[in-house]
């Protein structure tokens, strides 16, 4: 913004009018986009703060009748709900942190290498742009499949003789699951670290060759401290997209088996849209944002500090 | 990527990598066997990255009773198309395919002009509020659209909107990101680039459109592809929103309805794969363009 | 992540060059290149297959032309096959109306759709729906009344239904419902097997009620087999566990696991602790697997690794094409504290609320509804109780072996228990089922899963009704 500041080069009459048309200018330009973000961002967010003090029901017309703090209570008490939460930040810290680390270490292997860029960006990137609905009917169907899938094969050939239910065993399938988000979007934070790492000024490489300093001590000592940025950037927008998993849990274990991995963003669809009880699930929706909100604030609050004191 | 022009940021790497080399023998010796490890690695991992798809591709081409045979193999005697004939055959595949795109390319369209405007207005017209209303609308990137499914829900239902495709892409017009992005490249036009068209007696909407969005393209083709992207991929909102067979997405269509001769396993994969095909083709294509649009705007 | 997007020089134009987007121009020409491929291909789709006209209603939000008939289904495999010959002999009949049919995933999914359709004020013109899911539907307003003397015009009368899933198409005296079927849990054997194990006596197996002679039946069975004794699904099929459980439980004389529309839980703690101590003690004695999923559950059987599977009869057609040999019975009777009792539930034809009456679609509607009661004996193939008495009452259908041999079930039939959150693919299906193979897998004690299935029932009654 502070390009727009004190560059005018016009005159001071010419420019107090041009303001003037300004002052109408400027809200018709941004009222298109307020108008799409006012009815489908900033008034259901309202209405989900007011819903919740309702017993609504998609079935029935109308908000329902005033309940109060209840539905706040219930949720609070619900141990269902705890439950999905604890899963959902189960499965964010699984997903995080693979997402991140092998991110950048592959970002930063496939960064020396020139010849076949294209191949290794294509193998890690490619799954990223398919569908979820894909995805999981390659993995459910296929790779994770009792009996007939291909890693229960890989494992007989191995030599184990009973392999678990991937996606069936409660012991198995938040990681199975973690898994192949693993596969799934880790193309998306390679490329963030593979821009990040295009911004290292070449001379620092240098610089730190001529100190004798070993491929290893580059990447550890010069490169991954210089890409302390894209990682802030990399494991916040991770954090945030793994605690809105849904598509994935939803196609391939429905939340089950026995529960062990639906999601709190499943909840809010099973209790809103399935059980059609939409005054509970706005409260539910709402705590989810809360959580979401609060984990982001948090960790730029921490990683400001850790700026701050380097 | 053959064909697309090497752009400064392909260029760059080489250079890099040979001013990287040490001066010692020893250094180069090190150096030379971390190339080597690290190039085992990448191709490993990469190889292990590609087996899901090509597993699916291999399965969808094999004959039904070889499957049934020996449903974990790779190889086939006899390859065969059946499953896709199939799948086109008693489907609802086409419909998918053109509501999938016409949803998409309208979202595309409608954020692009929305949110470049509004960025442009934020960017380079003075007026009361402005600061405030840009952290206002920045402040929505903190909001996830899934927390609002439900009064979404029950407004498009007010308003008889849901099986449409407008149910499906208006509510994904609102995008921050994009207003975001515009902002911050309309922010590096120089002033001087505006000032002389406003000078020539340009109006505003004149000069978002003559001057700068010409040279807007690399803000453009970033925001069109990764709302593009998600709109496509979007599975949860047009779950929702779309009960009808014949307007569901492709995503929704290949998770919600269902073959009734039951589930060969050929015709499963071959699904998976062509709901995959449209993007990735797309990708292949414009590969370069695509990961520096997602790398450019950074954000989801 | 602000500070990271101001980062200079990725894409700010260089006027200093003069043309700022040159560096773009070879990528632009592609990409539009690729646009317009992209456009021609989803237009070739569109004309190819001329949904033109869905296309418009995509925009519009228009009804489907009038002579269109949208029927829903969750039938796949072996029902879904049927159901399609079913759909092709309307077809033939009627060759001037539209029948578009669309198979959805079983359970939660597929009610789900049904009422936001409904909802969304585009739902199909006739759907299936279970008779377990009928009085919810019905209660939420999700669908039509269906009036008597329009039924008769089609030949629809009640004396031509079985009368236990007729009585259970109503609620309050109401019609909503034409039912197609009755459908109870089954216990399928290999004769192979069965003769081996010295099971058969002159050709029909002999007296396995009781719950040490079906042990040692299975006990006899895996003897032969030298895997196991029988099978049943209990790995991501929570409702079969349930159908299961709901069997023994009904036949210890345990009430309705819930009353008052799914307000008050009435579950017998006891019957139930009994009921899956059984269940465990078929998994502990190794007799059943505690690992197979639906699929590998009729593969045990099929392949000859199990002699019994307690399946569905609607999996006939599924065995039937293995080639195995084999035959079915009613669920055994492993407890007689009271009446015999077996899991059972019926497929209904609905017609969902419209959003704009009409009499000739009405019509349309029982016309394709009579006629798939007409070829019921296609769907009793399937493993089906026929509910079209006509259709049972035939030669046809009492010389149709095994899917005679189990009729007697259809007298013993235990609905689920009427709640808004029960019902077939149910949220007490799923939650009951959980705890009912924690119980077979050993992860819990029948006591601590029967105060389990309290607990999730209590919690399931204590939400106040959306409907």
């Amino acid at each position: 913004m502070a390009s727009t500041v004190g560059t005018g080069a016009l005159t001071p009459d010419r420019s107090r009018a041009r303001e003037a048309r300004g002052r109408l200018a400027g809200p018709a330009l941004v009222a298109p986009f307020a108008l799409f973000y006012i009815v489908f961002l900033l008034g259901p967010l309202i209405y989900t703060f007011v819903a919740g003090f309702f017993n609504g029901s998609l079935l029935r017309d109308g908000f329902g009748s005033w309940v109060g703090f209840s539905n706040y209570a219930d949720v609070l008490n619900d141990s269902e709900f705890w439950r999905t939460l604890k899963h959902t930040l189960w499965f964010t810290v699984l997903t995080t942190i693979p997402l991140v680390l092998l991110a950048l270490g592959l970002a930063i292997l496939a960064d020396r290498f020139v010849r076949g860029r294209w191949f290794i960006r294509f193998a890690f990137f490619a799954p990223y742009v398919i569908p979820s609905a894909s995805v999981s009917l390659i993995f459910m169907w296929g790779v994770l499949a009792d009996q007939t899938g291909l890693a229960q094969d890989w494992l007989k050939a191995l030599g184990v003789n009973s392999p678990p239910s991937w996606l069936g065993d409660p012991n198995w399938a938040m990681w199975s699951l973690a898994g192949v988000t693993v596969w799934w979007t880790i193309g998306f934070n390679f490329v963030l670290y593979l821009a990040g790492l295009q911004e290292i000024p070449r001379d620092v490489h240098e610089a730190a060759a001529m100190d004798g300093a070993g491929p290893w001590q580059r990447i550890r000592h010069v490169v991954i401290p210089m890409l302390g940025r894209t990682t802030t950037l990399v494991t916040v927008l991770q954090i945030v997209a793994s605690l809105k998993v849904f598509d994935q849990i939803y196609m391939m274990t429905a939340g089950g088996p026995d529960g062990s991995t639906r999601p709190t963003l499943q909840y809010i669809v099973d209790t809103g849209f399935t059980d059609g009880r939409t005054g509970y699930a706005s409260v539910v929706s709402l705590f989810l944002f809360l959580v979401i909100l609060l984990i982001s604030l948090v960790w730029f609050f921490l990683v400001r500090r850790a700026e701050k004191e380097s | 990527m053959a064909h697309t022009k090497e752009g400064p940021a392909a260029t760059a790497a080489p250079a890099r990598t040979e001013a990287a080399a040490p001066a010692t023998r020893r250094g180069y010796d090190a150096e030379k066997l971390f190339n080597r490890v690290a190039l085992g690695v990448l191709v490993a991992f990469a190889l292990l990255w590609l087996v899901p798809l090509l597993f699916a591709t291999a399965i969808s081409i094999r004959p039904a009773d070889e499957i049934a045979v020996d449903p974990a193999s790779w190889f086939t005697s006899n390859p065969t198309f059946a499953a896709y004939e199939d799948l086109f055959d008693k489907g609802k595949l086409p419909y998918w395919y053109a509501n999938s795109f016409i949803v998409s390319l309208l979202t595309t369209v409608l954020t692009v002009v929305t949110a470049s405007l509004a960025a442009f207005g934020l960017s380079q017209v003075r007026f009361r509020f402005r600061r405030g209303v840009f952290l206002l609308l920045l402040a929505g990137i903190m909001i996830p659209m899934q927390v609002l499914m439900i009064p979404q829900f029950l407004a498009l239902q007010e308003v008889g909107l849901l099986n449409t495709y407008w149910g499906v892409v208006l509510p994904q017009v609102p995008n921050v990101v994009a207003v975001f992005v515009f902002k911050q490249f309309f922010d590096g036009i120089p002033r001087e680039l505006i000032e002389a068209a406003r000078a020539d007696g340009a109006g505003w909407l004149r000069t978002y459109w003559q001057i700068v969005m010409p040279v807007s393209r690399p803000a453009v083709s970033a925001v069109t592809i990764f709302v593009f992207v998600a709109v496509w991929n979007n599975f949860l909102w047009p779950l929702l929103v779309v009960t009808d067979p014949e307007m569901m997405t492709l995503p929704v269509g290949l998770n919600s309805v269902q073959d009734a001769f039951g589930i060969p396993y050929a015709q499963l994969m071959a699904s998976a794969v062509l709901g995959a095909i449209p993007l990735l083709v797309v990708f292949a294509l414009f590969q370069r363009r695509i990961v520096e649009g997602i790398a450019g705007t950074g954000l989801k | 992540m602000l500070r990271r997007l101001d980062s200079p020089g990725r894409s700010a134009p260089d006027p200093a060059r003069g043309t700022p987007a040159a560096p773009y121009a070879p990528s632009r020409r592609a990409l539009l290149r690729g646009g317009a491929g992209l456009a021609a291909g989803a237009a070739a789709t569109a004309a190819l297959t001329g949904c033109g006209t869905t296309i418009a209603q995509g925009f519009t939000g228009g009804e489907p032309p009038a002579d269109r008939l949208n029927f829903w289904n969750p039938f796949t495999g072996g029902d879904g096959e049927r159901m399609v010959a079913m759909q092709e002999l309307y077809e033939k009949d009627h060759p001037d109306s539209t029948l578009r049919a669309t198979t959805f995933v079983w359970g939660n999914p597929y009610y789900t759709k049904l009422s936001l359709a409904t909802i969304g004020k585009r739902p199909p013109h006739v759907a299936i729906a279970h008779l377990s899911k009928l009085p919810v539907l019905a209660q939420a307003g999700l669908l039509s009344e269906l009036p008597a003397d329009a039924l008769a015009k089609q030949g629809m009368t009640p004396e031509k239904f079985d009368a236990k899933p007729w009585r259970k198409s109503h609620v309050d005296d109401r019609l909503y419902g034409i039912p197609i079927d009755t459908h109870p849990f089954a216990l399928y054997f290999r004769t192979d097997v069965a003769e081996k194990a010295g099971l058969l006596d002159g050709g029909e197996l002999v007296d396995i009620d009781g719950p040490d002679k079906f042990a040692d039946a299975l006990r006899a069975a895996k003897e032969v087999t030298g895997v196991w004794g029988g099978s049943v699904a209990s790995i991501k099929d929570t409702a079969t566990q349930f159908r299961m459980f709901l069997s023994f439980y009904s036949q210890l004389g345990g009430r309705p696991l819930v009353g008052d529309g799914g307000a008050t839980v009435t579950a017998d703690l006891d019957a139930a602790e009994e009921a899956l101590a059984y269940i465990q003690r078929l998994g502990k004695e190794k007799l059943i697997p505690t690992g197979a999923n639906g699929q590998a559950a009729i593969t045990l059987l099929t392949t000859g690794e199990a002699g019994f599977l307690m399946d569905g009869v609607w999996q006939i057609v599924a065995v039937l094409d293995s080639g195995a040999k084999f035959d079915m019975r009613p669920l055994p009777r492993i407890f007689d504290d009271a009446p015999y009792a077996c899991f059972a539930d019926s497929h209904a034809l609905v017609l969902p609320r419209q959003p704009k009456q009409d009499d000739d679609r009405l019509d349309l509607s029982l016309e394709f509804t009579a006629s798939l009661l007409e070829n019921s004996e296609l769907w009793a193939e399937g493993g089906h109780v026929p509910a079209w008495l006509p259709t049972q009452r035939s030669a046809a259908y009492q010389e149709l072996t095994p899917q005679s041999h189990y009729t007697a079930a259809a007298e013993g039939a235990v609905y689920d228990p009427v709640a808004w959150y029960g019902g077939a693919g149910s949220n007490l299906q799923n939650r009951v089922g959980d705890a009912v193979s924690a119980a077979l897998a050993g992860r819990s004690t029948p006591r601590a899963a029967a105060d389990r299935v309290r607990a999730v029932l209590h919690k399931l009654a204590d939400v106040e009704s959306p409907i």
